[in-house]
């Protein structure tokens, strides 16, 4: 009976970590058209030979984001660790405090084995139009330089669009999280299957 | 003051006046871009514009189209109009042609500079600069390091030159820099354009005051939108300002102490002209200015076809043109982004 308790739970848990996955992917789609159209805006109104592949620069530099790959084990008591971390807008000086902090997606992914998660309420970045609630002057400067290929002066839509491009980044590790723990949920299904055969 | 135009503009005027106007009469209608906007892929764009006059630029594209073809091919027809008007112009009027593609002169120049800059290659940046803007030693552009150079080495035989004595400096060009530059170059263009057209009197001097004062105007609350939050403080941004049209000067005082665009809509809305486009959009909404702005534009170029015997047509049809490139494009970009259903928020209907 606590066997088939655990089971439930656990089918319960893939189902929900499956539609979170499913629905991040919705998020992705609708953001990333967006962040497309707005570009285009971007270039009706500032013209073409403002906003042109041409302009983008080839100077070597390092990268303002980074994807961190952790490869934590399973704890049983305390719930998923995440597998990838996204750190936004480093400083070529600072590499080793990066002015964002983490996302902190341990909070999104870790759920007890019989919390549900009701269809309709989502934990993720739904695809927005809105920029970022706190914003630091830092990572606006950075945005801001990010841009400057295209000149100091862009239009507003350029910069929606570089906030929804950045939207689609986080939501693209997301994806991996949620694709990692739904794997590993799978997983266990597999093990209480083939132990209770 | 009117000087008699009707008596003698005909004799050096008249015959591109008229091929100026049977071009205008080639302009899409409503009735093709409702056509135009219901196409599925790019080749429903290609099918329906075979019909026009861009047809026979299109004709030979292969599959599949790029938007970025279908604009340079919409260009090119622009930019053989152009010629064969200008190869065709007397004194004052081929000036006048001229003075129109100076602006896209100082995008070139900004363009080659810039991918410079980001060590782009010189021959990829040509290729995307303006064929109404190219020079002869516009390529020579890519071996100055500051504006000094900028200006001795390539620009001081170019028509651009009488617009650099208010930026030449020794600094390196950077970003902020360059964009100081453009904006300095295209305020001194203005201003220069105004004086030529004031100095040629007439229907000319009146119709062109009113349009140059609104390009002035727009410009101003570009910058002004377009450096809140920037690094741009307001005694710069207030030089980027042209010293002329319906703003200047108590406008661009306040425009320069804009921090949002609610503060540009209340520096805007005490001018009857500018109150109109303001009335379109509803508060917190500033996506859709740059259309109500260009409806704005649109209205006031087709008015200018209403009256003969003076140089505004040319401006007007070329604007009317380049208007009618970028409904293009927006219409390519929508249908290959399969976004029809935005397909109006940046089409400006012509007739």
């Amino acid at each position: 009976m606590e066997t088939m308790k655990d089971e439930d739970g656990t089918i319960l848990k893939f189902l929900d970590t499956m539609d979170n996955y499913l629905i991040l992917f919705d998020s992705l789609s609708s953001t990333l058209r967006q962040g497309w159209l707005d570009l285009a805006s971007a270039r009706h109104s500032m013209g073409s030979s403002r906003i042109s592949t041409a302009l983008l620069n080839l100077k070597e530099h390092s990268a303002s984001t980074v994807v961190r790959v952790n490869d934590e084990t399973i704890n049983e008591t305390s719930g998923m660790e995440p597998h990838f971390t996204l750190r936004k807008w480093r400083t070529c000086e600072d590499k080793t405090n990066p002015i964002e902090e983490e996302e902190d997606v341990q909070g999104l992914l870790k759920q007890p084995s019989l919390n549900l998660r009701h269809r309709g309420f989502s934990e993720t970045k739904e695809a927005s139009n809105e920029p970022l609630v706190s914003v630091d002057d830092q990572v606006q400067k950075e945005r801001s330089k990010a841009l400057s290929v295209f000149g100091a002066l862009v239009s507003p839509k350029l910069r929606s669009a570089q906030i929804s491009f950045e939207t689609v980044l986080e939501t693209l590790i997301d994806i991996a999280n949620a694709r990692s723990v739904m794997l590993s949920t799978f997983e266990q299904l597999q093990q209480m299957k083939e132990q209770s055969n | 003051m009117y000087g008699f135009e009707m008596m003698t503009f005909n004799v050096q005027g008249g015959f591109l006046e008229a091929i100026v106007r049977g071009h205008r009469s080639s302009l899409l209608t409503a009735a093709d871009y409702n056509n135009l906007c219901q196409c599925e892929t790019l080749d429903d764009v290609k099918m329906h514009l075979s019909s026009t006059e861009y047809g026979s630029y299109l004709q030979n594209e292969p599959s599949p189209l790029h938007t970025a073809t279908i604009v340079e091919k919409c260009t090119l027809k622009l930019v053989d109009e152009y010629k064969k008007m200008l190869c065709q112009a007397t004194e004052p009027m081929s000036t006048f042609l001229e003075y129109i593609t100076y602006s896209h002169m100082i995008d070139n120049v900004v363009l080659i500079v810039t991918g410079t800059l980001h060590e782009r290659d010189v021959h990829e940046l040509l290729e995307k600069c303006h064929p109404l803007g190219m020079f002869d030693s516009i390529a020579t552009l890519a071996v100055a390091q500051n504006m000094r150079e900028l200006y001795r080495l390539v620009l001081v035989d170019t028509p651009l030159a009488p617009y650099f004595s208010e930026c030449i400096t020794s600094e390196d060009l950077d970003d902020m820099n360059i964009e100081i530059m453009r904006n300095t170059l295209y305020k001194a263009y203005l201003e220069d354009f105004y004086k030529f057209c004031q100095s040629l009197g007439g229907a000319t001097a009146e119709i062109m005051s009113d349009l140059l004062a609104f390009e002035a105007d727009r410009r101003a609350v570009n910058i002004t939108i377009n450096s809140i939050g920037t690094e741009l403080i307001r005694d710069d941004r207030r030089r980027l300002y042209s010293n002329f049209g319906l703003l200047y000067p108590y406008g661009h005082e306040e425009l320069a102490l804009c921090e949002d665009v609610e503060q540009v809509r209340g520096a805007l809305e005490k001018y009857p002209g500018y109150q109109s486009i303001f009335a379109k959009m509803s508060y917190g909404e500033s996506q859709l200015l740059d259309k109500a702005f260009y409806e704005e534009e649109v209205k006031r170029l087709c008015l200018t076809f209403e009256q003969q015997f003076h140089y505004a047509v040319f401006f007007s049809y070329i604007r009317l043109r380049e208007q009618e490139i970028r409904n293009l494009m927006w219409i390519s970009e929508c249908v290959a982004q399969n976004q029809k259903s935005r397909v109006h928020d940046s089409v400006v209907f012509i007739f």
